[in-house]
Formats: C-alpha cells, sequence, structure tokens
C-alpha cells in the first residue's frame, strides 16, 4: 500500500516538475505577490475612512487625562472608547479585548496622572508617570506612529497648559525687586529650562503588548504580506490537484488506475500526497527565502511553525480534494478556484489585514481556513507564541483539513 | 482452450433510466481471443469496465478465473490488464517512465520490473525509443505504449478496448500481430471493436452487441452462416414489389424475402445462384430491375440482418 503511494507520489512530483505553468503558480505567483505589495504598501497600513478606534481604560483621580481623551475624541480620524458593553473599561478589559482581536489599541492612564501633570516647579523631588499604549503585536508600526505622535503632541500641550500658571507663579514669588542681576540671570535660566524640557518630561507614552503577549519587535511589513501570500500561494494547490485528477479521469490513466490492485483510498491519498509535499517545499522556501532576504523574523518556536505549516498544507489539499470531487471540467475547475481562493484570501485577511475590516467581516474571516492559518502564523513569526499556544488553531486547521477531504471523498465519482 | 476464464451471467448496468448493459450472459474461454463488437454505444465498453472492476454491477454475476468478482476483486486485479480506449499515459514522463510507474502500482520493483519493462518495450517495438518523452510520440507508437502498460504486471487477460481507434493502418497491423503473438503464448484476450474487419480477422468467438443485448455470439464463421449465402437488394419497376414475393420466395436458392422501404430484401443459401432465379423470374413477369446491390455475408450484413442498422451508424 505505501510502496503504491510513494509510486503515486514520485510519478505526480516528475509530472509536476515537467508543469512550467504549475512551477511559476506556487511559487513564482505567491512571490511576486510579497514583493509588489509589500514595496508597494510599504507605508499604508492605514484604515482609509474608518476613524482609528482605541479603547481607554482611565485610571486617572484628577482631570487631565478625561480632556486629553476627550481632546483625542474630537480629532478626525480618531474614535475613543472608555466603555464597552455599557460598563467602565479597565485595563484587564481592554488587553482581553486586544487578544480576541476585537481591537488592537488601548490606552491606560495611571492613577496619578493628573497629580503628576500638576506637580510645581519647586517640588522637590521631581516625579513622572507613564501611559501605558497597549498594541497588538501584529498592527503595522505605520499605522501605530502616527498615534504615537498624535498622543505625545496632546500630551505636551496638556502639560504646558497644566503646568505653566505654576511656573509663573514661581518665577514671581523667586524674582523679588531686590534680588540682583546674577541671581536674577541663573533664576531665568532654570525657568527657561524647567519649560523647555531640559529636564525629564512629566508624562511619557510607553508602548506594550497585552499580557501573555511576547514580541521580540514591531512587525514590518513583511511579516505581514509573507504569512499572507504564503497561505493565499498554498491554496493553489487546490486548482493543480483537481486538474491532475480531472486530467487522469479525462485520459484514461484513472481507470487503469481503478483497475490495478489498490484501494481508493490509497489510490486518492496517492493522489494527494505529492501535492501536500510541494505544499510544504513552498511553505519552506517562502518563509526561508523571506528571513534570509528581508531579514523577516522567525519567531521562537519552529515546532510551531512546523505543525502549523502542515496544518495548513492540509487544509490546502483536502480542499483540492474537494474541488477535483465537485467539478467536472477544466473550466469548473478554474472558475471555481478563482473564486473560492480569491474570496477566501480576501475574506481571511491575506490582502489585507483582519484588524483593519469592519467587525462583520472580521466575523465572517473566521468561516476561512485562511484567517486560521494566517492569526496562528502570526501568533508565531509576531506574538512570539510557542508550539502549545498554537494549537487550538492547528486544531481549527485540522478540522477543515479532515471536512474537506472527508465531504470530497464522499462525493468523488470514481465511475 | 478449456475451461472459461470470464463467466457472465445476467449482467445489468443502468445509469439512471438508461440501461447500458441488460441481461448479457457471456462463457470466454481460457486463451481464446473473445470479441465484443457492435457500434458506439452498444453496451461494449460498459461490459468491459464492468469486468476490469471499474464499474459495479447492478444485478448479475462474473466470475474471473474462478474468483467471484463481487465478493474477490482483489484477487482479481492482478490477474487482468486493461488496455483502455483511450491513450491512459502520462504524455510529459518517458515510456520507461510510465511503465515503471505501472509496474510499481502492480507490485514490481528492482530488477524484475526492469526486466518486465524491457521486455514489454521490445514486444512493442519500441525499445529504441525508452527514454523519449511520450508526447513526441506517434500516434501508432503510443497506442502500442498503451498496450504494453496493460502488459506490464503480466496478466492472465487482457482487455482491449477498441485499441486500433485512430491508429494508421500499419500500426494496425503491428498491434494486429501482437494480440495473436500474446494470444499465442497463452494470454486471453478480450476484445472491443466496432470495426468488423477486427474481429473477422482476430476472435475465435465474437459475442454482437446493440443497446446493451447479446444478440448473437459465436465463432465468426458461425454467425456469417446465419446468413446463409449472402443478401440481394433489388429496386424493380413495379409499384408494389409485394406481389412478386411468393414467387421469390419460391426460388430454390431463397431462403427468405421481404420488402422493405420499396425495395425486395432477398437473403439466399447462396447469392449467385439465387440472383439468376429471381432476374429469370423478372423477365418472366417482364419487370425490370432498376437497381441491384448483392451483399457477400460477413459480419457487418450480419449485424445489418439482426439490427436493422449499420455497425457505424
Amino acid at each position: 500500500m505505501l510502496k503504491q503511494i510513494l509510486a503515486m507520489t514520485w510519478k505526480d512530483l516528475k509530472v509536476f516538475s515537467k508543469d512550467r505553468g504549475g512551477l511559476v503558480l506556487i511559487f513564482a505567483q505567491p512571490f511576486m505577490f510579497i514583493l509588489i505589495m509589500s514595496y508597494a504598501l510599504s507605508g499604508v497600513f492605514r484604515s482609509g475612512d474608518r476613524p482609528i478606534q482605541i479603547l481607554a481604560a482611565n485610571q486617572d483621580k484628577g482631570t487631565q487625562a478625561a480632556s486629553i481623551l476627550r481632546q483625542l475624541g474630537e480629532l478626525e480620524g480618531f474614535a475613543v472608547e472608555t466603555t464597552w458593553e455599557g460598563q467602565t473599561l479597565t485595563r484587564q478589559r481592554a488587553e482581553q479585548l486586544i487578544v480576541a482581536g476585537k481591537r488592537n489599541l488601548a490606552l491606560i492612564f495611571p492613577p496619578d496622572f493628573s497629580e503628576v501633570l500638576e506637580q510645581g516647579l519647586a517640588t522637590a523631588e521631581r516625579r513622572t508617570t507613564k501611559i501605558q499604549l497597549i498594541v497588538d503585536p501584529t498592527t503595522s508600526s505605520q499605522f501605530v506612529e502616527p498615534i504615537l505622535g498624535t498622543l505625545q503632541g496632546l500630551l505636551e500641550r496638556t502639560a504646558y497648559t497644566a503646568m505653566i500658571p505654576k511656573g509663573v507663579d514661581y518665577l514671581f514669588n523667586s524674582l523679588a525687586p531686590q534680588t540682583p542681576a546674577p541671581e536674577r540671570e541663573n533664576l531665568r535660566a532654570k525657568a527657561e529650562k524647567a519649560i523647555s524640557g531640559g529636564r525629564t518630561p512629566a508624562v511619557t507614552v510607553e508602548q506594550s503588548a497585552p499580557a501573555g503577549m511576547r514580541v521580540n519587535k514591531s512587525p514590518d511589513v513583511f511579516q505581514q504580506n509573507v504569512p499572507g501570500y504564503t497561505i493565499y500561494g498554498i491554496f493553489w494547490i487546490v486548482s493543480l490537484l483537481a486538474v491532475s485528477v480531472l486530467r487522469e479521469k479525462r485520459e484514461g490513466t484513472f481507470r487503469r488506475l481503478l483497475a490495478a490492485p489498490m484501494g481508493r483510498t490509497v489510490m486518492l491519498a496517492g493522489k494527494l500526497m505529492p501535492y501536500y509535499l510541494i505544499n510544504l517545499v513552498q511553505i519552506t522556501i517562502m518563509l526561508g527565502v523571506s528571513s534570509l532576504l528581508f531579514k523577516m523574523s522567525l519567531g521562537h518556536s519552529p515546532a510551531g511553525l512546523v505543525i502549523v505549516s502542515l496544518a495548513a498544507a492540509a487544509t490546502a489539499t483536502g480542499l483540492g480534494v474537494l474541488v477535483a470531487a465537485l467539478a467536472r471540467t477544466e473550466a469548473q475547475i478554474g472558475g471555481l478556484t478563482v473564486l473560492l481562493l480569491l474570496s477566501l484570501s480576501a475574506i481571511g485577511g491575506c490582502f489585507v489585514p483582519r484588524f483593519i475590516m469592519p467587525s462583520w467581516l472580521r466575523i465572517a474571516g473566521l468561516v476561512t481556513p485562511h484567517a486560521w492559518a494566517l492569526d496562528a502564523y502570526q501568533d508565531l513569526l509576531v506574538r512570539g507564541y510557542n508550539f502549545a499556544e498554537v494549537l487550538p488553531k492547528v486544531g481549527v486547521l485540522g478540522a477543515f483539513a479532515v471536512a474537506f477531504f472527508g465531504i470530497g471523498v464522499w462525493r468523488f465519482r470514481f465511475e | 482452450m478449456s475451461s472459461a476464464a470470464v463467466e457472465v451471467n445476467g449482467l445489468v448496468k443502468r445509469y439512471g433510466d438508461r440501461v447500458a448493459v441488460n441481461g448479457v450472459n457471456l462463457s470466454i474461454l481460457e486463451g481464446e481471443i473473445f470479441g465484443l463488437l457492435g457500434p458506439n454505444g452498444a453496451g461494449k465498453t460498459t461490459t468491459i469496465s464492468i469486468l476490469a472492476t471499474l464499474l459495479i454491477p447492478d444485478n448479475g454475476e462474473i466470475t474471473i478465473c474462478g474468483y467471484k468478482l463481487q465478493q474477490e476483486a482483489k484477487r482479481v486485479k492482478p490477474l487482468i490488464g486493461l488496455v483502455p480506449q483511450e491513450l491512459a499515459l502520462y504524455p510529459t514522463l518517458s515510456a520507461w517512465d510510465n511503465l515503471a510507474f505501472f509496474g510499481r502500482i502492480y507490485g514490481l520493483q528492482g530488477a524484475n520490473l526492469k526486466e518486465r519493462i524491457t521486455t514489454v518495450l521490445a514486444l512493442v517495438g519500441l525499445s529504441d525509443r525508452a527514454s523519449d518523452i511520450v508526447q513526441t510520440f506517434s500516434g501508432g507508437m503510443k497506442r502500442r505504449l498503451n498496450i504494453a502498460a496493460g502488459l506490464i504486471h503480466q496478466p492472465r487477460i487482457l482487455f482491449l478496448d477498441e485499441p486500433t481507434v485512430g491508429v494508421d493502418p500499419q500500426s494496425r497491423n503491428f498491434i494486429f500481430e501482437h494480440v495473436e503473438r500474446m494470444n499465442q503464448e497463452g494470454m486471453t484476450i478480450i476484445y472491443t471493436t466496432h470495426y468488423m474487419e477486427e474481429a473477422e480477422r482476430l476472435c475465435d468467438r465474437v459475442a454482437i452487441m446493440d443497446q446493451g443485448r447479446v444478440l448473437a455470439l459465436d465463432t465468426t464463421k458461425g454467425l456469417i452462416d446465419m446468413l446463409g449465402g449472402g443478401i440481394i437488394y433489388l429496386v424493380l419497376s413495379q409499384s408494389s414489389p409485394e406481389s412478386l414475393l411468393p414467387d421469390v420466395r419460391a426460388q430454390s436458392h431463397v431462403r427468405m424475402a421481404v420488402e422493405e422501404e420499396g425495395r425486395l430484401k432477398i437473403e439466399t443459401t447462396n447469392a449467385r445462384r439465387a440472383l439468376l432465379e429471381v432476374i429469370q423470374l423478372c423477365n418472366a413477369r417482364n419487370v425490370s430491375i432498376l437497381s441491384l446491390e448483392m451483399r457477400e455475408p460477413n459480419l457487418e450484413s450480419v449485424f445489418l440482418h439482426l439490427t436493422g442498422k449499420r455497425l457505424r451508424d
């Protein structure tokens, strides 16, 4: 049985190696997409006309944080959410929402925010505090940087508004008319230095990931595009596998195989195996070349990458069996694969990150294996997850593969 | 030739409402070349596909080399070889790679596989083209390689489904010689065709099929003898030839005469003598013969006699 599967695998790999169109489709096409789309869109991971939605957990006991949030919300292109489903947001809830993929940004204002901002210049021990900007690690830096800039600007404006009156008081109190000129000069210099930022700012913004998510660095455009287009690319095996089965049927080799002492399951397994191997080679080349050429991080878990790749390839080849079972002509296969693969890839986030899609489309994406495979790869490449942490998504991909293969075998017309 | 290689009883196969094979009974002897002759759509390929385990019948019992096909297909499969009507080859692979693949599927490997590939390539005269890609072959060469692929595992029974379709006369003769040689070596061959010349030349016995049924089964000679001495078709000047029928039937070399589409159809025991008798009768009755067609008996005329239509209709 195994020898028959190996014989069919070897034969189909030989046939595939001579199919230039197939080689271009499987290897060159996704790479071309990665290169063109990555360079073309390297600075454009924007949300378009939709406002950037920012969660805000305001722990501030004063009024300054609320003022900043109000100003941020009034700016065009930003929408601030301080509540979720009628409840005031906490840091924990905001982090949960980011982990669940509902939002990808959250601002956490500390309890002493106003107190620190309003402290006098004369304070002996100058206090500082930090606003936490929690970011889903898959969010492009091109998306985050403008938010950081805007926030910094608002902070500085608020800081000056809060601090300058106290500084002026301080200067009046200090500069008595009888003060000699050298001391006057000395005090002026101190005030200028204090206001111009010569000292450490009282409030800074610190970017971090939600609790439990490890990040080695911010994702770059290749970490966004390489997994996306790799998944898009591996699913083109559907077309090759289905066309190969149809040709075997049309050219009569399928009849010859049916007459041979070989079970039908073995026959289908033999038909599936070479394309599964091609998928694995494809993934290895995509990730390997991207790592070497574009210095893309492959995360911390090689075993995780292997298991996700095995599951993604199984899903793609399983879908190939299903399409081979349903389509009767090459034209049908062409139409069905283009429709299926482009739709699934688009909804699944291979072309456009899912976090910038409307929520209904993000939910719709979960019915595609592409979304689960992409999430699993980004868990490993970007979020720094380990083997065990991607297993649930691998399980979902496995379920897709079993369903596709099972329905495919059930509907397959051997006669 | 002695025991039955293939026994078929009451074979039925339906596709929806259409009955492709309708109660076929066959008994094919070991070592014979058995022909299934009939026009396209007669049920030949469906019958052969069932015997080669490709299709599951709706009814009937099949025994091949003593094994019940439906229950013991695994035992039957290594004993049979199939040469489908299509060129069932991988065009982008070499002849050697094609045969190596089909050999491995049948469990051949190593030196045994190489030896079998070498043997069958020599048998079909393609030894010098072993490493060439199949898509560079001529139609006849592809047909020969198609046969070689069916022989790679040395089957006891070979099913050849219309193996000469689209083949030039030279390659056709080459294929005939192969078939005869394989048969001389003891292989049972079941040969489907709609060319009556092929059936006449190659087959020990022929089953004539039409619309899913076996209409007649006998040796070629036995089938032709059904018609006696041939058929004569006459178009007469007389507008109603029926009046002449009793006298025509009374002639000593006429077996049967009917009016068919304005013509007289006369089945004879000896066509030439019957023709003389009918001409004399027409002269005596002052009836002119406007046209005359005399058919020497062959499988084509047997088929025409049985179905009222030509094999290639």
